[in-house]
């Protein structure tokens, strides 16, 4: 079966995927900074219960699905899982019983006991919002059919976090802006879409210097609006950001077409034949190439999902790609040898 | 980009600070931030990994110490009560599960459903001040009553239709008004019968009588 981030979009010059997460708590636990282990135990097995019990419903919504009992995986293992966002950090490094239901295609996980109790996590690839919400709202009436949920009249679902409060709700999308983070436009754009309660940062890296080129734009604002104007909020500025990288990519190759057609060449040049390399500059090549194939300045007979690359790249995917334990030096090589091996050969233009 | 004061460090902070009336903006180091600022950088913001919690602890921290500030400006006898009000809210703990509001501040996250209510007043204060509102107006878990609904529930027809009646004639619906007056008398026409083919509430069907005469 395909994985989500393995099929292409429409706006995939810009967009890479879509994410929806809803928080949820349950009434009869303390919430996670006073849970118990005991507590934590009971919570992981009664909600996995639950979804065993009727599993034909739930399959119905997402497709056949497993249970790993995160704190029994390995540290690669875990690892893996968060470079490919299906867990958080957060949950991964957790000393409490947890657990995490994902689907086969990885587009909806399920995580026990992060922060809140449960966090219902829906992805695709594209521009999707609106598809996924219905997806994990779903997901959502049929756990609280049987399991009550923390929810107050005027607050909405009570969340660990005041930040979460409300619909519990944390739209994404994950977008590539080369052009606007060339332009050193990013510090500007996310100034002005924080003041309409929206929030852009790199996902890889750190700070506004992402690697790649790769931010994550979320709502900030949880209660006040519905679901589905904090998507249609969400969506209007993701729209106005993507002219605005598409008209910055129109002029850089106006004014200095020379300069990036030798980029695009020389990243894939090297990517096609180092024979080590670090993720940073790995990332940043990828980055580089998608720049090129979105512009049209290079082509092959079939566009390679830049997205899977970056991820497969990884250094604990990687390492389960080659399917041991390995060193730095020793995945340097391993990277090299698996991106000399992935790029398609160029067609002429 | 530079400090804007020191000039020697990356500035990392853009402080907007309205005084009177006057919007003053500036580019800043966490150093030069914490010197000539309220802003003060803590040690979670130093640390690379930091949570949305820590930074909402943070906040809050800044806009009481901000609120405390500006109390020192004011007169001493104000401050006096403003600190008092500040360990009040310190010493305000959840029942239920022992979480104080302290440690609220410290984690940036409640210890269960309660503490909500336990610490409403701070906490609707904080939580207006994060999204601009504390009223949910989106989805409810499936099934859910609420409990204006619970209370609507509850009431008899005839008590439904009352209230009806009182909101037609405010909106000068009469029409309305009359249509639902003739259906509550024939609500009670109805109750008083039956009432006396059991002969239960007899006296209250008289009090009723007697009310109506």
């Amino acid at each position: 079966m395909p994985k989500w981030y393995e099929e292409q979009s429409k706006q995939s010059d810009v967009v890479i995927s879509s994410r929806i997460r809803l928080a949820r708590n349950f009434a009869k636990y303390p919430f996670s900074p006073k849970l118990t282990l005991e507590q934590a135990e009971l919570l992981c097995e009664e909600i996995h219960n639950h979804l065993e019990e009727k599993k034909t419903k739930l399959e119905e919504i997402v497709g056949k699905y497993y249970y790993y009992n995160v704190i029994k995986a390995s540290e690669i293992e875990k690892e893996a899982l968060v470079e490919r966002h299906i867990i958080t950090k957060k949950l991964a490094q957790k000393k409490q019983p947890t657990g995490v239901i994902m689907t086969e295609d990885e587009s909806v996980s399920l995580m026990l006991n992060e922060e809140d109790h449960i966090r219902i996590q829906a992805i695709s690839s594209g521009m999707n919002l609106l598809p996924l919400l219905e997806k994990a709202n779903a997901i959502d009436d049929f756990i609280s059919e049987s399991l009550q949920y923390a929810f107050d009249d005027k607050l909405g679902y009570l969340t660990s976090s005041p930040t979460n409060i409300g619909t519990g709700l944390r739209a994404s999308i994950m977008v590539y802006l080369p052009a606007l983070g060339i332009s050193g436009k990013m510090d500007k754009l996310i100034d002005e879409v924080s003041q309409q309660d929206v929030s852009i940062r790199g996902v890889y890296g750190e700070g506004n210097k992402s690697l790649a080129y790769i931010y994550q734009i979320s709502n900030c604002k949880t209660i006040g609006m519905s679901e589905c104007d904090i998507i249609q909020n969400l969506i209007t500025i993701v729209d106005q950001i993507i002219k605005q990288e598409r008209n910055r990519r129109e002029y850089l190759l106006d004014s200095n077409f020379d300069k990036y057609e030798d980029q695009v060449y020389r990243s894939y040049g090297v990517l096609r034949y180092a024979k080590q390399i670090s993720t940073a500059d790995a990332m940043t090549l990828l980055a580089q190439i998608k720049f090129g194939y979105d512009s049209k300045i290079i082509a092959s007979e079939e566009t390679p999902s830049f997205y899977k690359l970056m991820m497969a790249i990884q250094p604990a995917n990687l390492q389960k790609i080659l399917g041991k334990n390995a060193g730095v030096k020793e995945r340097e090589r391993a990277r090299a040898k698996f991106l000399n091996e992935s790029l398609p050969e160029l067609i002429h233009l | 980009m530079l400090c804007n004061r020191c000039k020697k460090r990356d500035a990392k902070i853009y402080y907007t600070e309205v005084v009177n009336g006057e919007m003053k903006e500036q580019h800043l180091c966490e150093e030069c931030a914490a010197e000539c600022t309220r802003f003060h950088m803590s040690s979670t913001f130093v640390n690379k990994n930091v949570s949305v919690g820590d930074i909402l602890a943070s906040i809050l921290g800044n806009y009481r110490g901000a609120s405390n500030s500006k109390a020192n400006e004011k007169a001493d006898k104000k401050a006096d009560t403003q600190g008092e009000e500040e360990k009040k809210d310190d010493a305000l703990r959840c029942e239920h599960c022992g979480m104080t509001y302290e440690q609220f501040l410290q984690q940036g996250m409640v210890g269960c459903a309660k503490c909500y209510e336990y610490f409403n007043k701070v906490l609707s204060r904080s939580i207006k001040s994060l999204h601009g509102t504390d009223v949910h107006v989106g989805k409810q878990p499936k099934g859910y009553v609420s409990w204006m609904s619970k209370i609507v529930n509850e009431l008899s027809e005839i008590e439904k239709k009352s209230i009806l009646l009182q909101e037609a004639i405010e909106k000068e619906e009469f029409e309305e008004a009359a249509k639902l007056r003739d259906e509550i008398r024939r609500l009670k026409e109805r109750e008083r019968n039956t009432t006396k083919k059991t002969g239960i509430g007899k006296e209250e069907s008289n009090r009723e009588e007697i009310n109506n005469a």
